[in-house]
């Protein structure tokens, strides 16, 4: 592909109107590109061709079966689905073998799971950057601007494309290009290239801190202007930007009036509004040469709207569709990855690894402008003199020990350098070595605290007496004292347990018992302010705390070590229960005594009641007696006790001391 | 049989209830008449059941089920689910599918041993569906239409499918599903059956404008009227045959 098959060129020029002919249409890209997708005459005819022999078919794959398992088989195949979602499409299907090979070339977009957003075609691309494809006769492509040709209503398939070329272009290159936005005014006329009126002006009416027009602002807030004297500035610029915009435009309506295309710029009502508002617009929104610019611009400045109009009169004609298909994909490519795009992306897919940003290094750039070169060159040799003076200074320092002071006797026990150098290179290997016994010393705790999870007993007797072994030098040491310091001093995990609290976490008795009977302090707190005792909820454990501070009273506060001391033993419960118990029942046993007397004093009271008072009145006479003469008036008629003062039980006008008198009177009788 | 109804005076009754051979669920807040519609013809063989799911009247368009399981979308409120818990037989396994396509009554058609989903479901739910309804998920499409579950209505003995399905397709389906397959509408010309009619394997319930001609064919594809076969199989197979073709 020779360079010289793409041109590009202003569209006023010799070769376009050259190139132009009465025959111009518009053309699609996408057809082109893909060309693995049929047209639609051929799937029909794909279609037509194939017909089923008989039920056990799929009419998606256009395969036949020869029962109804491979059928059913069938439809689970990631094939029959791609040719599903072919078929919505009313794209024709694929065979096994295309599949097949789709696949292994990862071809196939998410055959499983849901649909992505379709990517954008080509053409939608080209219809997004306000271009055009156009086709002459003889098989030349040009991609110009769609504005050349169209309104913003404009249809496609009703526009004479010469026509207009020869309009717009041709006979008459005068365009005008008026740009409008944030108080800048940027307007100019240009015939062919060169621009014959030109204006820009700048009135200060965006409000500074929040942004957006004072208008809009006013127009927001209803009845309330803001009086401040930014914004009745404002107020009065924005009105002085209309008039003065309007006497610009009157002073060049014989020049608009000559233009073939008029392109403006003016975003958001206000600005809209100096163009097209008002009771006389500025310019008539009907007229049909006027035109939005299709692409991203500036601020509105001179250079601008330049650069605007060299934009919108530059063509590319490419040789062939196909050129113009690839080379305008190329061009896209790029942009699909720029940030904006993928900011737009809502979610940040964390599975792909972010890609390197290439950022110049700020030393040596690759513009090599002339001033930049000179001062990496100054720069160079800055550096390397530096280097030079460091490297004196080294000479200078030896210089001056060799005449070192030696005879103050101040400095007598200073080291030279050289000394001083060797005792660094010295401390060094020291500083590993520490790092070796910190290493030493963590292994060590590790060890430790296995043990003690482990609850082994032994193990840690072997260790506390290899641990004595290295302490028999100093005689003057005794064995419990060494003990509560082996036990006691150190903090074994990042939660500022010590043994007796691993041990007392993982509920290993023995091993309690052991640490306390060597002096372990039970008093000690872990970081969350707990100690032993109150680490576990295990009640063997507490246990085996209290026998030991009821053993030991003394030997600890137990009130700081949370151990409740005057709590019993289980046995001493028993025990007490058992007394708690003896005394209840003898209560008991006095209450029921008591309500036995009591029942029959009511008994007897009642049966008094019962007599008549005849009775009653020789009942009260006989105890009357009784008590002057000390003498038994009345006898139970058949024992003969004395009855006096009692109330008599009576029957066949006998009286009888007790019911089993009476009773045994009644059988004689009977 | 097949019985005529309406859910506030709207015919889409497959939107606002849903039929299986084990439970019925009626939406909360229509009017009773449609809840005792159900009462009066399915009470005294399986539970007919109110609720919503995920606040939602459409739970017929939002719920997909048969005889063994329920799937409800993942929008369904806990309430609800313990809802439909407590008051479904304890055969039935109710199960919540996270899926993007949300409406499983119209991506999922099912009987009691197959079912027809939408080309693009999960893989996930696929293998939920195949768990908890227990039957062969096929993705298809139908009249070149994704959404199976609004364009095909199918009980264990029959199947209606959109009017448009062309004759090879019916063909295909009535071999994978392994049941009769006829072309129809309900609601007097609607093409959207699922949210027309909703069936089982001994009652259907259509909208009112359902006319007598849809409500036959109904009665016949789905074998409602067992009682009569001969009916079906002298009389009415010759119109059966001309209205398929």
């Amino acid at each position: 592909m020779s360079k010289r098959e793409i041109i590009n060129e202003v569209v006023f020029n010799e070769t376009f109107y050259q190139a132009f002919d009465e025959n111009v249409k518009p053309v699609l890209l996408d057809g082109i590109l893909e060309k693995v997708t049929d047209t639609k005459d051929d799937l029909e005819k794909k279609q037509t061709n194939w017909s089923s022999k008989n039920n056990l078919s799929c009419s998606y794959c256009q395969t036949d079966f020869s029962n109804v398992q491979q059928q059913r088989e069938h439809y689970r195949l990631d094939w029959h689905r791609y040719n599903l979602k072919q078929s919505i499409q009313s794209r024709a299907p694929v065979s096994e073998e295309e599949f097949l090979n789709k696949t292994e070339n990862d071809d196939v977009s998410s055959i499983s799971g849901s649909d992505t957003e379709e990517e954008d075609s080509l053409d939608t691309y080209a219809t997004a950057q306000g271009k055009i494809f156009l086709q002459n006769k003889k098989g030349q492509v040009f991609s110009l601007y769609r504005g050349l040709f169209l309104d913003k209503k404009g249809e496609l398939s009703n526009v004479d494309f010469y026509k207009q070329y020869i309009q717009n272009c041709a006979d008459n290159k005068k365009w005008a290009v008026l740009m409008l936005g944030g108080g800048h005014f940027a307007g100019a006329i240009f015939d062919y290239l060169t621009p014959v009126v030109h204006k820009t002006f700048h009135c200060y009416t965006v409000r500074a801190g929040q942004g957006g027009s004072q208008s809009s602002r006013d127009s927001k807030s209803g009845g309330s202007h803001p009086k401040s004297a930014g914004a009745s500035l404002r107020r009065y610029n924005e009105q002085a930007l209309v008039d003065h915009v309007r006497s610009i435009m009157e002073l060049w309506t014989e020049e608009i009036k000559n233009c073939s295309l008029i392109f403006y710029r003016a975003s958001g009502p206000y600005n809209r509004s100096v163009l097209f508002g008002g009771k006389d617009p500025i310019l008539d929104r009907n007229d049909p040469r006027l035109r939005t610019i299709p692409f991203s611009t500036g601020r509105a400045t001179f250079k601008e709207v330049k650069r605007v109009h060299l934009e919108l009169v530059s063509g590319v004609i490419y040789e062939t569709l196909d050129e113009a298909a690839s080379l305008f994909a190329k061009q896209r490519s790029p942009e699909k990855e720029t940030k904006r795009n993928k900011v737009r992306s809502s979610c940040i897919n964390r599975a792909k690894s972010r890609e390197i940003i290439q950022r110049p290094l700020p030393g040596d750039t690759g513009n090599s402008s002339s001033e930049e070169n000179i001062s990496n060159v100054n720069y160079a040799r800055l550096e390397s003199e530096n280097l030079e003076d460091a490297g004196e200074n080294d000479n200078l320092v030896s210089d001056v020990l060799e005449v070192s002071f030696d005879d103050l006797k101040e400095y007598a026990d200073s080291l030279t350098p050289e000394e001083r150098r060797n005792h660094q290179n010295k401390r060094k290997p020291k500083k590993s070595k520490n790092q070796k016994l910190r290493e030493k010393e963590e292994a060590r705790k590790k060890n430790l605290v296995d043990i003690l999870t482990k609850g082994n007993v032994i193990l840690m007797k072997e260790l506390f007496e290899e641990r004595l072994k290295t302490f028999q030098d100093i005689p003057n040491m005794p064995e419990s004292d060494l003990a509560k310091e082996f036990f006691n001093s150190e903090v074994l995990d990042d939660k500022g347990n010590g043994f007796l609290h691993i041990a007392a976490l993982n509920e290993h008795d023995e091993m309690i018992q052991y640490l306390l009977e060597n002096n372990a302090d039970p008093c000690a707190k872990n970081k969350n302010q707990q100690t032993p005792y109150s680490c576990t909820k295990s009640k063997t454990v507490r246990e085996v705390f209290r026998k030991f501070a009821k053993e030991n009273p003394d030997k600890y506060d137990y009130n700081k070590a949370q151990i409740p001391l005057n709590v019993l033993t289980d046995q001493e419960i028993a025990e007490k229960k058992k007394a708690q118990r003896k005394v209840k029942k003898d209560k008991e046993k006095e209450k029921k005594k008591e309500n036995y007397i009591k029942q029959k004093e009511y008994e007897e009271t009642n049966r008094f009641l019962n007599l008549s008072d005849r009775e009653k009145r020789a009942l009260a006479a006989e105890r009357r007696i009784l008590n002057a003469h000390g003498k038994v008036i009345s006898r139970c008629f058949l024992c003969g006790s004395d009855m006096a003062g009692r109330t008599p039980f009576e029957y066949l006008e006998n009286r009888f001391c007790s019911i089993e008198c009476l009773k045994s009177h009644r059988l004689k009788i009977h | 049989m097949a019985v005529r109804t309406h859910f506030e005076s709207k015919n889409e009754i497959g939107v606002f209830g849903k039929l299986t051979n084990a439970y019925c669920l009626a939406s909360i807040g229509g009017s009773e008449i449609f809840y005792s519609t159900f009462e009066a013809e399915l009470a005294d063989t399986i539970p007919v059941i109110h609720t919503s799911l995920a606040g939602c009247r459409i739970i017929g368009r939002m719920c997909v089920g048969n005889k063994k399981g329920l799937l409800v979308p993942n929008s369904t409120f806990d309430q609800e689910l313990q809802h439909l818990r407590n008051a479904l037989p304890d055969s039935v396994k109710v199960q919540r599918v996270e899926e993007r396509l949300s409406a499983l009554g119209n991506v999922i058609a099912c009987n009691d041993y197959v079912a027809l989903v939408h080309p693009d479901l999960d893989r996930e739910t696929e293998e939920i569906i195949v768990d908890t309804l227990g039957v062969e998920v096929f993705r298809h499409t139908i009249a070149g239409n994704v959404l199976v579950g609004s364009y095909c209505v199918l009980n264990n003995r029959g199947c209606l499918i959109h009017p448009n399905t062309s004759i090879v397709d019916q063909e295909e389906l009535s071999s994978l599903l392994q049941v009769p397959l006829v072309a129809g509408t309900v609601n007097c010309g609607s093409s959207v059956l699922g949210a027309g009619v909703i069936v089982n394997d001994w009652i259907a319930f259509t909208g009112m404008d359902t006319t007598a001609t849809e409500l036959a064919v109904l009665e016949s594809v789905f074998r409602l009227n067992e009682a009569e076969p001969s009916k079906i199989t002298s009389e009415m197979r010759a119109s059966l045959i001309e209205g398929m073709s």
